[in-house]
């Protein structure tokens, strides 16, 4: 599902809805493809003290998550990802499915001609050399269903990233957008058709686009079938 | 309160917490319908059938156990 631009508490009270949904199999695994209104998120492991240095009046919202990692920074421009799918059918291994993750978005800078690499010891997507960081990962995983997901600067200023905290708790990192890199205007809808070819081609799923203008309608298949069947 | 009856107490708390949940993302679904935003709405429709037939199954497994007890030897 494209949701365009959607806040975050929004998107977090949907995604947890969601995820009930899909552990009862009530609906099919679901991605949302979406942008943020300026915003700051905290993860488990985020160390305000230390992260945490926004100007007085910045115009952002901060909010405390309950996903893995540490602190990170949402803004348009930023294509953000938040599959919601059931481990059980995805191999029941949190670490397989952020490696997952980042291979999805592997695949899905390799058209801008960025090769995208995982650094050891860190989560995300990076370039190199030298190390600049393209996408971030925050996974939350209960009764085996995902929330949260990553997040692809692909067009937006990075400052927030340094200037207003220290992201991912990453003293001197740089971070880059896909449109920096490829030294030209790219938009989150250019981006999206290859995160979403990507998520397919890695997690093995048909994803089919809701709601569509002709055809599918409000409803998944396997819902509309479902229900034409009672 | 019998341990029981307690047990049947909080059931019933978790299917009133998911009618809620229900309620409000259906008025959510509602306003992104009339403002023309369909997908957060479809959204939100999506989470509103989950919540119900949460509740639904909390309620059914209720009445398999009721349905037990008062017949041991079915």
């Amino acid at each position: 599902m494209h949701l365009g631009t959607v806040p975050y508490g929004e998107a977090w009270d949907l995604q947890r809805s969601l995820a009930g949904a899909v552990s009862q199999g009530a609906i099919p695994d679901t991605v949302l493809f979406l942008e943020h209104p300026p915003v700051v998120t905290l993860g488990r492991r985020t160390d305000e003290d230390a992260e945490l240095h926004l100007p007085a009046g910045a115009p952002v919202e901060v909010v405390e998550t309950d996903r893995g990692g540490k602190s990170t920074f949402h803004g348009p421009g930023q294509l953000v990802c938040y599959p919601i799918v059931d481990l059980k059918r995805h191999g029941r291994d949190v670490k397989l499915y952020v490696r997952n993750l980042e291979e999805a978005l592997i695949q899905t800078v390799a058209p801008f001609g960025l090769q995208g690499e995982r650094l050891e010891g860190l989560t995300g997507v990076w370039l190199t050399s030298p190390p600049r960081k393209l996408a971030s990962i925050g996974v939350h995983v209960s009764r085996w269903v995902t929330t949260h997901g990553y997040a692809l600067n692909v067009d937006l200023d990075p400052a927030p990233f340094t200037d207003w905290i220290t992201a991912c708790g990453l003293e001197d990192a740089t971070f880059t957008t896909v449109a920096r890199e490829a030294g030209r205007e790219v938009t989150v809808d250019e981006v999206r058709p290859h995160a979403v070819a990507a998520i397919e081609a890695v997690f093995g799923l048909e994803l089919e686009e809701l709601p569509a203008d002709e055809g599918a309608g409000l409803w998944a298949q396997p819902v509309h079938h479902e229900l034409a069947a009672t | 309160v019998s341990e029981r009856f307690e047990r049947d107490a909080r059931l019933y708390d978790e299917v009133a917490a998911d009618l809620d949940r229900a309620a409000a993302h259906a008025r959510v679904a509602a306003q992104h319908f009339r403002d023309g935003v369909v997908p957060r709405g479809a959204a939100h429709a999506w989470a509103v059938r989950g919540h119900l037939l949460e509740a639904q199954a909390r309620l059914d497994a209720q009445a398999r156990e009721h349905a037990r007890l008062s017949s041991p030897e079915a």
